[in-house]
């Protein structure tokens, strides 16, 4: 599904050069779930971006499901990022003067879907992450849990190929951690490919497969017994 | 574009900004308001000039005399030009096909007495003709005729106001009248729409007077119409020909002004369209540069919205968001608050002309109004300038980095 070679990142600050990632090579296979960790500054967030098509890799090769990413103009990133990704984000990015429903919709809204089959899909996600009934309740009147919930709605409602999740438990209190990490878990076990960026061993412990990430190398990569985060809901 | 998803972003970022968008909205609006006044204004010049000379004949040309300023064909200057009976008829002979109404005008003063009642007035001796050229509306009685004119009639056609004076509640029709201890029977009154100086006029047959003042030919000016089917240009070419004439007839300097002037409708027509077309691109140019200091207000709050949201607009970018979703939204947002804060400040303007425009009746200022294509105009301006002041703000937000608008964590 997804396929680096010897990618390299670097930025520029000032006059110094930061070389963030140092020839990255790594690959996931379809249904997988990764943790990837690392102490902040080992470049995952970096990597997770350049995943992301958020951010441009300076070399090295990406392939995503079989397409080249490289050299995308504006326009292109945001198709490729529509069709095939789907954003989990820590701080959860709902547009807040959004209804719950709203939120789902929108990346459904710039794949020209209709309306009317738009909120269908998104209440049909909502009711997935079990949030049904908050579905024309605005982010502000909904609990931490429930507005990441919402966000992994939204990215689900796309129907991408590949689930990024950037710190989802990063603003949550653990047991709601668990419960978000329980409906990740189970969105894999319907085959969904999966990356979630986390410095918490417990949650990276909850995935299938842990990278680990140092100064911009990968120091280890091992699959891991999956923690099953329902027995601790 | 008609996107409810849009609408509702729009309509959500000004209920956030209600006093922003409410004040900025206000200097285009405002503007917009004065473009319109300044254009209802001009229109209001232009009707006021055009009423006033709509009293005389549109193609009327008057023909006066005067001294020479330049020594001319063996002449010298400060001679007396005199215009006489036969420069009637030699105007008529030379330009059989341009005249359509022409007549001598000899201007004396009289004091003219009605019993107890006296006053002093000017006479104006003219020929039938003069009633076309000069438009003079009867209100009762009728003008001089040709009989009046070769029988030397003493007769008179008096002002409104020469009635009112002589006669107070009488009918002055028939009733006799002195003037200067001659009497002269009223045949008709005339009243002249707005001016009353003109209604202190007396009109009598110039063959009268010309026998009064001493068996003379002598004419002060000469008033004409031409064919009333020519245009400006043609007008113009034949008051040229005619003034060449009459200066070659008495032997003037082409250039002396001073000694024969042709002063024709057309020209001074010509002279108030220019003239109120220079005030109109005044009053466009003086509404745009208040236009601007609008749109660079609505440009600025623009930027202040996309500044606060910049975080929504990566995510939506991050979503899928194509940067030229992201500019459509932005200048149709521009082009929305532009728009309806002018066309309030179209629809004051509007208003304000409706109620006070009819009641204005200053001889200069007649009906402030606003044509179609004032308002035509002014609502393209006002999408262009909405165009304009989003376009900056847009591509400013197209720019945004979904990387950057999303890692404040």
């Amino acid at each position: 599904m997804i396929e680096i070679k010897d990618l390299h990142k670097s930025y520029r600050m000032g006059s110094n050069s930061l070389h963030v990632l140092k020839g990255i090579n790594f690959s996931v296979e379809d249904g997988e779930l990764v943790a990837i960790m690392g102490s902040s500054g080992s470049g995952k967030s970096t990597l997770l971006n350049i995943l992301g098509m958020l951010d441009g890799a300076d070399s090295g090769e990406y392939n995503l499901d079989g397409v080249p990413i490289k050299d995308l103009n504006e326009t292109k990133a945001a198709q490729y990022r529509n069709k095939f990704l789907g954003f989990i984000f820590q701080s959860f990015n709902l547009i807040n003067y959004k209804t719950a429903a709203e939120n789902v919709a929108l990346p459904l809204y710039y794949q020209k879907v209709g309306r009317k089959e738009r909120q269908d899909k998104s209440i049909a996600y909502l009711e997935k992450v079990g949030l049904k009934n908050w579905a024309h309740h605005l982010p502000s009147e909904l609990s931490g849990g429930q507005k990441q919930r919402v966000a992994i709605a939204r990215a689900l409602a796309a129907e991408p190929k590949v689930l990024l999740a950037d710190e989802p438990t990063g603003a949550l209190d653990s047991k709601t951690s668990y419960e978000v990490m329980d409906l990740i878990q189970k969105i894999n076990d319907e085959g969904n490919t999966i990356l979630v960026v986390t410095h918490e061993p417990d949650i990276a412990e909850m995935c299938k497969r842990i990278v680990h990430l140092k100064d911009g190398v990968i120091v280890e990569d091992k699959k891991v017994e999956q923690v099953r985060a329902e027995q601790y809901v | 574009m008609f996107d409810r998803d849009v609408w509702q972003e729009i309509f959500n970022t000004i209920k956030k900004n209600k006093l922003r968008t409410f004040l900025t909205g206000f200097s285009v609006g405002w503007a917009i308001f004065i473009l319109v006044m300044l254009l209802a204004s001009v229109n209001g010049m232009q009707n006021g000039f055009y009423t006033q000379f709509n009293d005389d004949a549109n193609n009327s040309i008057f023909v006066r005399s005067g001294v020479t300023s330049k020594a001319y064909g063996g002449f010298e200057a400060d001679r007396r030009i005199q215009f006489k009976d036969d420069d009637i008829e030699y105007i008529k002979a030379s330009f059989p096909k341009d005249i359509e109404y022409i007549s001598g005008r000899y201007r004396a003063s009289t004091t003219a007495r009605y019993k107890s009642e006296t006053g002093s007035y000017s006479v104006q001796a003219v020929a039938p003709d003069h009633q076309m050229i000069e438009k003079t509306l009867m209100m009762s009685g009728r003008y001089i005729n040709e009989a009046d004119y070769i029988n030397k009639a003493k007769v008179a056609v008096i002002g409104r106001k020469v009635a009112e004076d002589l006669f107070k509640k009488e009918d002055p029709i028939g009733k006799f009248v002195e003037f200067n201890g001659l009497p002269f029977r009223v045949i008709g009154v005339f009243t002249d729409e707005g001016d009353d100086n003109a209604e202190r006029v007396i009109y009598a047959p110039m063959t009268t007077y010309q026998r009064i003042y001493g068996n003379t030919n002598l004419l002060n000016s000469i008033a004409l119409t031409y064919n009333p089917n020519y245009d400006l240009t043609e007008a113009l070419e034949f008051s040229d020909r005619l003034e060449i004439l009459m200066k070659r007839r008495h032997a003037v300097h082409p250039d002396d002004q001073a000694a024969i002037g042709v002063w024709n409708y057309a020209q001074a027509f010509d002279d108030i369209s220019k003239f109120t077309a220079v005030l109109r691109f005044i009053g466009i140019g003086v509404g745009f540069l208040i236009l601007i200091a609008g749109i660079v207000g609505i440009g600025n709050i623009m930027v202040f919205t996309i500044k606060e949201r910049t975080k929504e607009i990566g995510i939506r970018k991050a979503l899928g968001a194509k940067p030229s979703q992201i500019v459509n939204l932005v200048i149709l947002e521009s082009v929305f608050i532009t728009a309806i804060s002018g066309f309030v400040g179209l629809l004051f303007a509007w208003i304000i002309l409706a109620i006070i425009g009819p009641t204005i009746q200053s001889p200069a200022f007649t009906n402030p109004n606003v044509s179609l294509g004032v308002v035509v105009t002014a609502t393209i301006i006002l999408i262009v300038a909405g165009v304009l002041a989003g376009l900056l703000p847009a591509m400013k937000a197209a720019k945004v980095k979904p990387i950057v608008a999303l890692s404040d964590k």
